[in-house]
């Protein structure tokens, strides 16, 4: 990435996988329109994306779409290679009076003709109708459980609360967390001040041994006023301490920026 | 096996694709025969219908019998292609939109990091891809699956899993970066 380049590769992936919102996707295609070089390296990332395919597992199609296929085209090829010959030109009076039916079948053709693309709309309209139903009903499903799983796990006996206690950077924070190893969920709370531009807080679950776990990258507007984050946890792990850092937006692999809350598990 | 069999499964797509240009019924078989497995398995899981799939398995490849000649085989490569256009062809189809992605042979172009014109590499590559995926955390897989098989976007996915949109986020970005170095 530089300033004649400003997409990187990772977010060139992530354009080619299609997470992106509309507005991320339309800056980036703005500057493709006009960068060969950002353009293939487009290519390169939707090549490494489809390698994803791959995960789906084995099938094969039925033997007969082959023939179907092979027999599709040959019949599309025929009319090609041996075209009708040119039928000649009838020779019709110039002014020939309306038939009586066409009074009627022209209208009613166009009445038709109108009450098909109504209808059209109208079956796109419901689709879309339908498509938004069920987006929102995986949400609330979703919603629902999360919540019953949050049920679960305060009231869980082996479920273990920390609190976590500022560093110099910003004193006036803090934060609670409770979590489950065994069911591998975390939730905390708190209250921390805005983070510098362009960046987020993320909390990090350090392990007995190996490199520190995400839990979440977060805003404080999600954070504090009572509201939880919820995050799932590796099943199992023990804990030696959480931290939480501030990050670039959308959170990094393993922790960059400085730290902001500690806390020692238990 | 006879001769003419033995020298399709040899020749390269390009050289295929030379003779589908020519109108040759035998080398878009021997492309079918090299990448319809990968692109039905594809479609297949996104759309989970199998005469869904079917129809735009024959889709992509009468496409290819058609309009071989405008593929520029320095720009991308024919099976990077194939998946790509199945996939948001099955996507589009899968989430009910009615106008067709825009897929033509000249406008998406796709470099894959490897060749896959070998039942051999095919086979070792969806070994590597199957064991990347299955060495990633639960999260980060069922994150990665929602975004490619089901079309989903991050906002989307946080809805769907019930997890933060910032924790989404770090979830694909990590496993793209996992996968990235699996794979390439």
């Amino acid at each position: 990435m530089s300033a004649s380049h400003p997409i990187s590769t990772e977010d060139l992936e992530l354009l080619a996988l299609g997470v992106l919102g509309g507005e991320e996707c339309q800056e980036m295609r703005t500057h493709l329109s006009s960068c060969e070089e950002c353009a293939r390296n487009l290519a390169e990332a939707r090549g490494r994306v489809a390698l994803l395919s791959l995960a789906a597992p084995a099938q094969n199609p039925p033997p007969d779409v082959r023939e179907r296929l092979l027999d599709k085209i040959r019949s599309a090829e025929i009319p090609a290679k041996k075209p009708a010959p040119a039928r000649p030109a009838r020779s019709r009076p110039l002014h020939v009076p309306a038939r009586w039916w066409n009074t009627i079948w022209v209208p009613a053709t166009a009445v038709l003709a109108i009450a098909t693309v109504l209808l059209w709309i109208t079956d796109r309209r419901i689709d879309e109708q339908l498509r938004q139903l069920q987006q929102q009903t995986q949400t609330y499903e979703a919603q629902a459980r999360r919540a019953q799983a949050l049920v679960s796990m305060l009231a869980a006996q082996d479920t273990k609360t920390v609190s976590l206690a500022p560093t110099p950077r910003v004193p006036t924070a803090w934060a609670r967390v409770k979590y489950n190893s065994r069911m591998g969920m975390i939730c905390y709370t708190g209250d921390l001040p805005a983070p510098p531009p362009h960046k987020e807080y993320q909390m990090w679950i350090v392990p007995m041994s190996g490199s520190p776990v995400s839990a979440g990258a977060f805003m404080p507007a999600s954070f504090n006023q009572g509201r939880l984050c919820m995050a799932k946890m590796p099943e199992g792990i023990s804990c030696k301490s959480f931290a939480v850092t501030v990050e670039p937006m959308g959170g990094m692999p393993h922790p960059t920026g400085p730290m902001v809350l500690t806390g020692a598990g238990l | 096996m006879n001769r003419a069999l033995d020298t399709e499964n040899g020749a390269s797509d390009w050289l295929l694709l030379e003779r589908v240009v020519r109108k040759d019924e035998s080398a878009l078989a021997a492309l079918y025969d090299r990448y319809s497995g990968l692109v039905y398995a594809e479609s297949i899981r996104i759309l989970r219908d199998g005469s869904a799939a079917e129809e735009i398995l024959q889709d992509l490849f009468s496409q290819v019998w058609r309009t071989a000649e405008k593929f520029d085989p320095q720009r991308g490569s024919l099976p990077g292609w194939l998946l790509v256009a199945a996939r948001n062809r099955s996507i589009s189809r899968l989430r009910r939109n009615h106008s067709r992605p825009n897929d033509e042979l000249t406008e998406t172009s796709v470099v894959l990091p490897c060749t896959l014109e070998t039942a051999v590499a095919q086979n070792q590559l969806l070994g590597r891809v199957k064991n990347a995926m299955s060495s990633l955390p639960n999260g980060q897989r069922e994150a990665i699956e929602l975004a490619y098989f089901d079309g989903m976007s991050h906002s989307e996915i946080a809805a769907r899993t019930g997890a933060p949109l910032g924790t989404v986020k770090t979830w694909i970005r990590t496993a793209m970066d996992t996968l990235k170095k699996e794979l390439t």
